[in-house]
């Protein structure tokens, strides 16, 4: 069978019909991905948690994504750079060395007394982003003005990235996320991202500022193997790049969520406060449709399934999601729900890195919105919003909005 | 309840300082989880029993 691939103008929130089945019945199968790789299809919550939880069986070096982009497909391996610009792929590394790399960076994204002192910046950000919007003409354009500006600020804020070069980091999103690019055109579009970082890099090691690139460049100073050009590259270019659409589309594609499901927004505007689960809900929900790919190191067996070393593995992170075993109404959306251990963010060592800070952006975006604008509402029929296809971050494209 | 850590693969996520910050916390250095205390009170099941479950790298264990 062919891999399932979401299906927003027909199901805008659900995943396809067939996992369901694969759930109940074979939970692994074989499937033929879009970038031509066959594949072993893994669909429920117990079997997809086992795969991302096990980095020495299931290796991420082929790339999260290549079973639907491109310009991974074919074994290429397009995030390493230029000669004059390596890049160490920070997603394509296993093992001690990823973990030591991960712990450099995780004092600055991840460590709870961190995420403290970064609330106030993203909350100013955030309101100043709704003040911005209340002044504009309507409708406006939710997605391109509202979500995408305040999750590139936020992200170019921590590492230190102005706004004359904002462009960059979105240029090479567009060019990374989008399913059609091929190894060359990644590779074109990427270049300049890398060598504006191999700049700052260097300007921030001769004058050391408070942002995150800088702290990580002092932090492993002291380290038996400080972080290189083409580490700290990788590290920070991941950042960028994957931490401003993600998060963007979350926000755009959960408030259509929160419209559509019956109460859900009344629910929220009631009560702020519900934005925390409400995040919860909706990453546990949406995220992750076309799931994630991971290549078995050695022979070995899922939920009994012969799994050759080498074979590559899609794990259906949404499905695993929606299954009984995790909430016995998986496929019910309730803002409110007791969060459970849910997949949406990933799981084992590759676990998306800037969840902590993907998780205060939605909760900050969301509980302003409810509290500022409870009259935010579509500003065209449901049915014409366009959904994006050629992407693995799905969402709306733009979506039009007012308010009263 | 008796909890132990096999710090090894922490990634530092951060997760068990967030849902059990009266038993977890995180190393300043390198945000890898450190035990504030290896027997909590029965109180803190629930709280442990998330942490584990989200963890990522799975580096807690409950050993009673």
């Amino acid at each position: 069978m062919l891999l399932p691939i979401p299906e927003e103008e027909v199901r805008p929130f659900e995943p396809p019909p067939e996992y369901a089945e694969l759930r109940a019945g074979p939970r692994v199968v074989r499937v033929a991905c879009p970038t031509g790789i066959d594949a072993w299809l893994v669909s429920d919550y117990e079997g997809v948690r086992e795969v991302l939880g096990d980095g020495r069986r299931f290796s991420t070096r082929p790339g999260q994504a290549a079973h639907v982009l491109s310009a991974f497909g074919a074994g290429e391996k397009p995030v390493e750079g230029s000669a004059e610009t390596p890049v160490q792929s920070f997603a394509q590394t296993d093992g001690p060395e990823h973990i030591r790399i991960r712990r450099n960076f995780a004092p600055q994204v991840s460590h709870a007394r961190r995420l403290a002192e970064l609330r106030p910046m993203i909350e100013q950000i955030t309101d100043d982003a709704i003040t911005r919007m209340l002044a504009s003409p309507q409708p406006y354009l939710l997605h391109s003005q509202f979500s995408t500006a305040i999750t590139t600020a936020v992200i170019a804020e921590l590492i230190g990235v102005p706004g004359d070069r904002h462009h960059l980091l979105h240029d090479a999103a567009t060019a990374l996320f989008t399913t059609s690019t091929k190894p060359e055109e990644l590779r074109t579009a990427l270049e300049p991202l890398w060598r504006y970082l191999y700049e700052l890099i260097a300007t921030r090691r001769a004058r050391p500022g408070d942002d995150v690139l800088s702290r990580m460049i002092e932090h492993s100073a002291d380290s038996e193997r400080p972080l290189t050009d083409a580490e700290l590259t990788g590290m920070n270019g991941a950042l960028l790049i994957a931490g401003f659409d993600t998060t963007a589309s979350m926000i755009t594609y959960g408030l259509v969520c929160l419209w559509q499901t019956p109460g859900q927004w009344e629910r929220l505007c009631a009560d702020p406060g519900l934005a925390v689960t409400a995040t919860e809900e909706l990453v546990r929900y949406l995220a992750a449709g076309t799931g994630l790919l991971r290549q078995a190191t050695e022979d070995t067996r899922i939920h009994g399934q012969p799994i050759r070393a080498g074979d590559y593995v899609v794990v259906a992170v949404q499905s695993g999601n929606r299954d009984p075993d995790l909430h016995a109404d998986g496929d019910t959306f309730d803002l409110g729900r007791k969060p459970g251990a849910h997949l949406g963010f990933g799981h084992g060592a590759h676990a998306c890195v800037g969840q902590q800070i993907a998780r205060m952006e939605l909760t900050t975006v969301l509980g302003a919105l409810a509290r500022r604008v409870p009259t935010l509402r579509l500003a065209v029929p449901f049915e014409q919003i366009e959904w994006k296809k050629d992407s693995v971050v799905r969402g709306p494209v733009d979506l039009p909005v007012v308010w009263s | 309840m008796k909890v132990a850590l096999e710090r090894d693969w922490c990634i530092g996520a951060g997760n068990c300082a967030l849902t059990a910050p009266a038993v977890f916390d995180q190393d300043p250095d390198d945000a890898v989880v450190v035990l504030l205390d290896d027997s909590p009170p029965e109180s803190e099941r629930t709280a442990v029993e998330e942490a584990i479950a989200r963890c990522p790298s799975a580096v807690i264990r409950l050993l009673s």
